[in-house]
């Protein structure tokens, strides 16, 4: 189909104003691009980037999309690491940049917040009402809030420690994608029991509407107190891991590791020295002082099961802010010294270990690239394993970038399937798609069909993600 | 610079942004980014995916890459942040030099000679 760019600029504008609306090629490279390794290509390039203020453009620009059948792509910061932010298709793509008011109610027991807020500043805003944001990813600085509830994301978050985003959404404004806006869930901090229209657009990727407004429920600030452990061998805390479930401990809320080789980069990036074998971090809350002193002294003890060569709670806060970003910007450290193709694997936590070792083989057996290295580092005591491949050298083609994250992306879903899991981290959709198909009933699939048809006929929202097109 | 030299820091610039993961923690960092109110070629990290784009013949030099690239301020906040969670790259100076190749363009005429 042949699109006129100025022609739907120009309807853009009228709709949000010119200035508010680009359709320079340059323009619309930038906001093509994502986290995937390989350049962006000429289907990727959206025909215009429009950034609305409010839900009433928004109903506009989605209503024009219908009538002139022009797919839109949303956009909150582009950092999804499976591909969700890459447009796959020509259309228009929808900036949610401007849309960034918050509004606390703490007599209401919530916040309201639009959709294009960084989840560093939404944090900022509420730590100045003892509040704490249940959100944790590692690109905190820059994802949006709009971005991570529409994926659900726990990241650093252990879900058995206190739950998932979407378990403290009260309440949206949505626009559908065929242009109505319409409201779900309530004002009380009580959510609706029974059906609750809420529930199908937390983690529906944008397949299924456009949040504009998100009510979240606010969460008095815990004390946190944390503890840094060492061992020989990375084996030890996947057996901590899985003696902390089996004995019906309370996990901590972050527990985090870097492997053997994780470790020694993560912390000569921050000026540590070497760490010996591998490292395992904690964060234990609770909602009293004297609590997490506590728990952190049982969880302390409970760790000499795997026998650590050291376990500590790291008091000075500066001590931990340096430790802490060994392991939160571990990703952008290894990438400094070449790529990396990651992995989620999220077993059956019985399953930890030997889901873990079948990483290893696999990662090191790759047909797509010969003499790359396995590193592993993240979210271990969720329990997910991010296994990557490890490649000393950004001098790959694309091609085989493209074949590395591929061949990753097969190979590992089989081990989400002989292990039971699903992800909990990088949504469902996107590459993961022939994971679902996979794994799954083909009737869950066709339901998922079913469900963006039944809102979305004209297929406009994130078309090509529920497809799986890279 | 003659053309011998224009090819080498053309390369340079193609080999160092090519570092560059599209994490996007610089954008905020910048006061244009900022006053835009968060338009990302108007960011560090969209500037330098346009110099890339643009070094390697996907994208035409014209006026929106001009002023992207024209509108750093060269305050060096965003060599901070990437230097602390990135890459680690030297955005600005990169920005500069690619204003400079740019430059070496616009005074023999080409179209964009009027910005």
């Amino acid at each position: 189909m042949e699109v006129d760019r100025a022609k739907v600029g120009k309807h853009l504008a009228k709709i949000v104003g010119k200035e508010h609306v680009f359709t320079d090629r340059a323009t619309s490279v930038v906001y093509a691009k994502d986290t995937m390794p390989w350049d962006v290509e000429e289907k990727n390039i959206p025909y215009a980037v429009v950034r609305p203020s409010n839900s009433k453009e928004i109903s506009k620009i989605l209503k024009y999309a219908n009538e002139k059948l022009i797919p839109v792509h949303i956009h909150g910061s582009g950092t999804s690491l499976v591909g969700l932010a890459r447009p796959k298709t020509k259309g228009i793509l929808l900036d949610t940049a401007r849309m960034k008011e918050i509004r606390v109610y703490p007599e209401r027991g919530y916040f309201e917040v639009e959709p294009g807020l960084h989840i560093a500043d939404v944090r900022k805003v509420l730590a100045k009402h003892n509040a704490m944001l249940p959100v944790f990813p590692g690109s905190e600085l820059v994802a949006t809030i709009g971005g991570t509830i529409a994926v659900n994301t726990s990241a650093h978050g252990v879900d058995a420690a206190l739950g998932k985003p979407g378990d403290f959404v009260l309440g949206f404004e949505v626009v559908l994608p065929t242009g109505e806006v319409i409201h779900t869930g309530t004002e009380s901090t009580r959510r609706p029991a029974g059906i609750d229209p809420t529930k199908f657009f937390i983690g529906s990727e944008g397949l299924l509407g456009v949040l504009t407004l998100l009510r979240m429920r606010l969460i008095p600030l815990p004390y946190f107190q944390h503890i840094v452990a060492n061992y020989k061998r990375t084996e030890d805390i996947l057996d901590t891991v899985m003696e902390m479930y089996k004995q019906g401990i309370f996990p901590p809320l972050f527990f985090e590791f870097l492997d053997e080789d994780a470790a020694k980069i993560g912390y000569d990036a921050v000026g540590l020295p070497e760490p010996i074998g591998a490292v395992a971090m904690m964060r234990i809350h609770s909602w009293s002082k004297a609590g997490a002193e506590e728990r952190a002294q049982n969880f302390l003890k409970f760790l000499s099961v795997a026998n650590p060569i050291e376990a500590r709670i790291v008091t000075d806060p500066e001590e931990w802010n340096t430790i802490w970003s060994s392991r939160a910007e571990a990703g952008n450290y290894m990438y400094r010294l070449g790529m990396t193709f990651g992995s989620e694997i999220t077993p059956r936590v019985d399953k930890l270990k030997d889901a873990f070792q079948d990483a290893k083989v696999i990662i090191l057996n790759l047909d797509s690239y010969k003499d790359n290295e396995f590193i592993s580092f993240g979210h271990i005591g969720a329990p997910t394993i991010h296994a990557y491949a490890f490649v000393r050298t950004k001098d790959i083609s694309n091609e085989v970038k493209k074949a590395i994250t591929v061949e990753m992306r097969e190979k590992t879903e089989e081990l989400n399937i002989k292990y039971g899991g699903c992800g909990g981290e990088w949504g469902l959709t996107a590459q993961r798609v022939s994971f679902l198909k996979k794994k799954y009933e083909p009737e869950l699939y066709e339901l998922l069909v079913k469900m963006k048809k039944a809102l979305d006929p004209n297929d406009i929202l994130n078309r090509g993600n529920l497809q799986g097109w890279i | 610079m003659d053309i011998k030299e224009q090819e080498v820091t053309k390369n340079t610039l193609l080999k160092e942004i090519a570092k560059c993961r599209a994490c996007r923690f610089c954008v905020d960092a910048c006061s244009l980014y900022q006053v835009t109110e968060g338009v990302e070629s108007m960011a560090p990290y969209g500037r330098l995916q346009i110099l890339k784009y643009l070094l390697n013949g996907m994208l035409d030099e014209d006026d929106p890459i001009i002023y992207s690239l024209y509108s750093c301020l060269q305050c060096g906040r965003c060599d901070r942040v990437c230097q602390a969670k990135g890459q680690d790259l030297e955005v600005s100076k990169l920005i500069r030099l690619g204003k400079y190749l740019l430059s070496q363009g616009l005074v023999k005429g080409k179209k964009s000679e009027k910005v």
